[in-house]
């Protein structure tokens, strides 16, 4: 039963990722629709983190007690400052566990 | 060089590019698989997921949901919301995609991911390679279900992996792949305001809220782009 719920996830989430790129439909892409997706990766990518980041465990968290808050604004600063993706990813989830640690006594 | 070289070599290309950001999934990889066992599931279904759906925040919402014994059609539903930015990486690949053989658009288009889209959808129709893009797919792909496996083989032995915060990783990896992007007032515009509703969206519980406050940010930046001349 389950493995039938997974198997119509899949096809859902295939037919989101493949609708557009099949040729038989007809679409043509103005250059205003081109310059609007332009901004698909900075939209889409910061409105999964924000939830993410501001409402742990679906809580409104503002603080700057907020590990999550304070490891995002320190993974910013690293790469404007080392421009090396996988430094910056791996330092500033180095320092979310110990500041989680340490701020919330969290194991 | 033959063409098979060049393509092994734009292949091997593309699975370095990957390779910090398919490490970097690591915690997110282990998460899905260590939920999936603590919400019930079989290993088998728990693999399932991550081989067929290949779409974390998905994966681990069903789970979730599965688990408060929501119905099959709710789920299915929320699947369907949760995944649609797809639509827009799909649109915005169109032009280097919709051309290639049957078999290159069922498999490029089944690799689409969040990641998978933020290393390739820079090539226009010259640059765009695509044994560079299978590069990149297939390597996040098996890092994705390698990582899902050791967090089923680690779920069944530690539990509470879910309270650890390794949805960080997630944040750490976007960060990184946003904040360099951020070079013109239109951009800063676009990340501001997708953040500000994203925020608003989720805490009034609004199951479109991802998608329609990256669709607002996008807004924002396009028309600010529009009015500052578009000066890039």
């Amino acid at each position: 039963m389950i493995m039938l719920l997974i198997v119509a996830m899949g096809l859902l989430v295939f037919l989101n990722r493949y609708a557009f790129l099949e040729p038989r439909l007809p679409l043509r892409l103005s250059s205003n629709a081109r310059q609007f997706l332009g901004f698909a990766v900075p939209g889409m990518l910061t409105a999964i983190c924000g939830p993410i980041v501001f409402m742990p465990d679906h809580q409104l968290d503002l603080s700057l007690a907020n590990p999550y808050l304070l490891g995002a604004i320190v993974a910013v600063v690293l790469v404007l400052w080392t421009r090396s993706v996988l430094l910056s990813m791996l330092l500033s989830m180095g320092l979310f566990f110990v500041l989680r640690w340490w701020l919330n006594g969290a194991p | 060089m033959s063409r098979s070289a060049v393509a092994r070599t734009a292949y091997i290309q593309g699975a370095i590019a990957c390779l910090p950001l398919s490490l970097a999934v690591a915690p997110w990889g282990l998460l899905a698989g260590s939920m999936a066992i603590e919400a019930n599931l079989t290993p088998l279904e728990g693999q399932g997921l991550s081989a067929i759906v290949f779409a974390g925040a998905a994966q681990l919402v069903a789970i979730g949901m599965l688990k408060g014994g929501a119905n099959l059609f709710s789920i299915l539903l929320t699947t369907l919301l949760l995944t649609s930015q797809h639509l827009l990486y799909g649109l915005s690949m169109r032009p280097v995609i919709a051309d290639l053989p049957l078999r290159w658009r069922l498999g490029l288009g089944f690799l689409l991911t969040d990641e998978f889209f933020a290393l390739t959808s820079q090539y226009d129709r010259q640059q765009f390679n695509r044994w560079y893009a299978l590069g990149v797919g297939l390597t996040f792909y098996i890092a994705w279900n390698l990582f899902t496996l050791a967090g089923i083989v680690l779920g069944r032995n530690i539990p509470h992996l879910d309270q650890l915060g390794l949805d960080f990783s997630i944040v750490a990896t976007f960060v990184a792949l946003i904040a360099p992007l951020v070079r013109n007032l239109a951009t800063v515009v676009c990340v501001a305001v997708a953040l500000f509703s994203s925020v608003l969206f989720s805490y009034w519980h609004w199951e479109t809220a991802l998608v329609l406050a990256g669709l607002l940010g996008m807004s924002a930046g396009f028309i600010c782009q529009k009015l500052t001349g578009a000066r890039t």
